[in-house]
């Protein structure tokens, strides 16, 4: 079979990049990979995918959903063919999201203490107190090395003309990197020795780099401070993820109920006793983590570890409170905060948004509601949010009440066309709209991104949704060298 | 090492222990049933083996309906399927804990028993095919443990999960086929069965040279310490593991259980009588499964009392 073949009818839509195509060839970094795999044949092809799917099962890369108190076991699809990145793209991410995260990070630090970003008129003081995500009981709470955004996951997207914007900042529990890693593993078990040939950078080195940021944010002075990872337990979506990376880092997975506080120090039950916890990696989300502070009704935290963490006894990673940058409303303003912090020009672009406490704004979004999406400003995960475009009449008018009755939880952001990249389904070469999620370290050395991250993929023709939740799927991403 | 830790790796052992000596006796079971005249007994198993714990108990007519009460019946809390289940829920909650390799197989047992392959051999085919191809399963599982895990704290408790879980079910075993002989047929081959059942009789008429005797089947059962299935060499094994933690353990708590299980070898290897009646036996077995189950049971308290 020609690879002419094997590409025919792939059309890439009107004004949408595509990773692969330009103006009927094929990009250098496209074309070295399919080189390496002309001899291959379509039926090579069903193979490597349906090889693919049997290894995420039996490798028990799965997430559990669970209904009528059985469990039911998925595997978060995968297409095979790689998403590449060039040398030079790569380099054009790494400093935009480096910036970003630095930028973020200061003004977490002012607005949890001196809030001069405030008092110089660049954010309105109304936003940041009437958003979820501000933490009243972290102001003037100094965190170790003034680090608040030790694990980010930036997600960006590509629009027609091929620039990069972001899309959102995960600054809170950012998920998906135990997927950047396996679906690396399960590229080069289907496609032996085409790493190496295509350039590809590695992305193995992320636990390492992660453990030894966590272990240099311990506060007593011990060569092996004991660091765990906190899960909310197996029934959690990313039970997988906190597994995995609790392995690879040689670290304990405990639970809630794992760990307990007594005179301000964190400890975990051990079958010898209580031993002092010194860094907890959480992904359980704030409002869980101690139910004398937060949600009284949470069994996932642990009681009294906020006053150990504010007694600087334990180091909670990512820090409580986090949410206030990320919320979608200051999204808009984060390239002032890079030109107020750093008096730089932002590297990568942001989408313009529209607040729908804003009567203009909110005018112009429903006029103009076939070109826009609308989201709320706390959830993630694809939920609540309406596509202008997909939505009808009656939707539009219902989502509009519901907008109407508290303006401040909503957004608007016109459309971004995701780019395109080539996807291997039912046989053939299609087309499929796609993100990028690299995930950035932020420790006491500084930033640093693996050369990798999580593609995300919309396998639905035509849909822009990428997340796992609505139909999404993922591809390994090729960073070249 | 996490006390929650430690009684899932615990009980994880447990699960496919007993998993596999179910999977052994209803092997031995299925084919002295295609064996014999006579029916087979199979409500005495379904009784003895899948008590749902309810008053309500599970009637059975056939040998297929037998087999996918105890293997495959999602109804059945003591079900294989069920073992496995949870077998896989324990590793799971410990997944950072055991080797990848241990996860895998465990993991591969799981969907190997869910298959619909599996489910067609055993209700419409050869259900000695389905049963070999699932403790083909167990094997690897025990490999996978002893090639790739580290002999730290968790290997200790799977282990003595694992000899504390044995020489129950060797008793639960023995107890069902005395209680099978009660109702007729011929002695020896029903001691024969029960040695199938726990993969001693080659090593019985080897060791033993006797045709096969009531007394000789129950030393080997209780006292032959080279058989692996014996209560005597698993309550060794539990006390050569159990003193491994003797460096980690509160020292009082680790005295108790060395006195629980120094109790239950000394009252086997000095109280048993060689030529004890079927009465007396019975009574053993229900002393003994009682002592181990006090060691289980404090050995949850003391090791595992993280809640």
């Amino acid at each position: 079979m020609s690879f002419g073949d094997f590409i025919s009818g792939y059309s890439v839509p009107p004004n949408v990049w595509d990773e692969m195509w330009k103006q009927g060839e094929i990009r250098p970094q496209y074309k070295l990979f399919f080189d390496s795999l002309s001899q291959d044949s379509l039926a090579e092809f069903s193979r490597k995918d349906d090889l693919a799917k049997k290894l995420f099962m039996s490798q028990g890369i799965t997430f559990t959903v669970y209904s009528d108190g059985e469990g039911i076991e998925k595997i978060f699809p995968f297409d095979i063919i790689p998403r590449i990145i060039t040398a030079a793209e790569w380099s054009h991410i790494e400093s935009g999201i480096k910036q970003r995260i630095k930028a973020l990070n200061i003004f977490l630090r002012d607005i949890y203490h001196d809030q001069f970003i405030i008092k110089d008129g660049v954010i309105p003081a109304s936003l940041i107190h009437s958003g979820a995500g501000f933490l009243r009981e972290m102001v003037n709470v100094d965190v170790p090395f003034n680090i608040y955004t030790h694990i980010s996951g930036i997600d960006l997207i590509r629009d027609s003309d091929g620039s990069y914007y972001v899309l959102e900042d995960n600054l809170r529990t950012p998920s998906g990197v135990s997927y950047m890693l396996e679906n690396r593993n399960m590229t080069y078990r289907i496609f032996p020795g085409l790493l190496p040939k295509n350039n590809v950078r590695s992305v193995k080195d992320y636990p390492d780099l992660l453990l030894k940021n966590l272990m240099a944010l311990s506060n007593r002075q011990k060569s092996d401070p004991t660091v765990v990872l906190l899960t909310p337990g197996i029934f959690n979506s990313a039970y997988f993820e906190h597994t995995t990376l609790a392995r690879l880092m040689g670290v304990d997975l405990v639970e809630g109920r794992d760990l307990v506080v007594d005179n301000a120090k964190v400890y975990m039950k051990t079958t010898a006793g209580l031993k002092q916890v010194d860094v907890i990696y959480r992904r359980v989300d704030d409002e869980y983590l101690d139910p004398l502070i937060f949600n009284p009704d949470s069994i996932l935290g642990v009681s009294g570890i906020y006053y150990a963490y504010r007694k600087g006894n334990v180091a909670i990673v990512n820090a409580p409170g986090n949410g206030v940058a990320d919320d979608k409303s200051v999204y808009p303003f984060v390239p002032q905060m890079i030109k107020y912090y750093l008096n730089e020009e932002p590297i990568l672009k942001t989408v313009p948004t529209y607040s729908m406490d804003d009567p203009e704004h909110f005018k112009h979004v429903f006029s103009n509601i076939e070109k826009m999406v609308i989201k709320k400003t706390n959830e993630s995960g694809g939920y609540g949010m309406l596509m202008g475009h997909a939505a009808t009449e009656k939707q539009v008018v219902e989502y509009q009440k519901e907008v109407e009755k508290n303006p401040r939880q909503f957004i608007a952001q016109p459309i971004i066309s995701l780019s395109s990249v080539p996807c291997f389904i039912n046989g053939k070469l299609q087309p499929r709209r796609v993100d990028l999620r690299p995930f950035a370290l932020n420790g006491p050395a500084g930033i640093e991104i693996v050369p990798g991250g999580l593609t995300r993929v919309a396998l639905r023709e035509g849909s822009l949704v990428v997340n796992s939740s609505q139909g999404g799927g993922s591809k390994d991403t090729w960073v070249l060298g | 090492m996490l006390s929650r830790v430690a009684d899932a790796v615990f009980w994880m052992a447990r699960y496919m222990e007993r998993t596999d000596n179910v999977l052994r006796v209803l092997r031995t079971n299925y084919i002295a049933s295609q064996d014999e005249i006579q029916n087979f007994d199979w409500q005495l198993w379904v009784d003895g083996l899948g008590a749902n714990g309810g008053d309500v108990k599970t009637k059975v007519t056939t040998y297929r309906e037998a087999l996918f009460h105890l293997l495959l019946n999602k109804d059945n809390d003591t079900s294989v399927l069920i073992n496995i289940v949870r077998a896989r829920e324990n590793a799971r909650s410990v997944q950072d804990y055991i080797t990848k390799e241990v996860w895998q197989c465990m993991n591969d047992y799981y969907h190997i028993i869910q298959d619909k392959h599996t489910e067609q051999l055993m209700l419409e085919s050869d259900p000695v095919t389905a049963i070999d191809s699932l403790l083909r399963e167990s094997v690897l599982f025990y490999g996978s443990v002893d090639v790739t895990m580290s002999r730290g704290e968790g290997y200790t408790f799977l282990n003595i999960g694992k000899f504390i879980e044995r020489p129950l079910r060797s008793l639960d075993i023995l107890e069902l086929k005395m209680l099978e002989m009660e109702k007729g047929g011929n002695e020896a081959m029903h001691w024969k069965y029960l040695l199938y059942s726990l993969s001693g009789y080659e090593f019985h008429t080897k060791q033993y040279k006797n045709a096969l005797q009531m007394n000789e089947v129950i030393h080997q059962v209780f006292m032959n310490t080279q058989f692996p299935h014996s209560v005597l060499y698993s309550l060794q094994q539990t006390e050569r593991y159990f003193k491994r933690l003797g460096s980690i353990s509160v020292p009082e708590h680790f005295k108790e259980i060395e006195f629980l299980i120094g109790k239950s070898i000394s009252n086997l290897k000095y109280g048993m009588n060689p030529q004890a009646g079927t009465e007396e036996v019975k009574s053993l077995i229900i002393k003994t499964r009682s002592e181990i189950k006090t060691l289980a049971h404090k050995l949850a308290t003391l090791y595992f009392g993280y809640s």
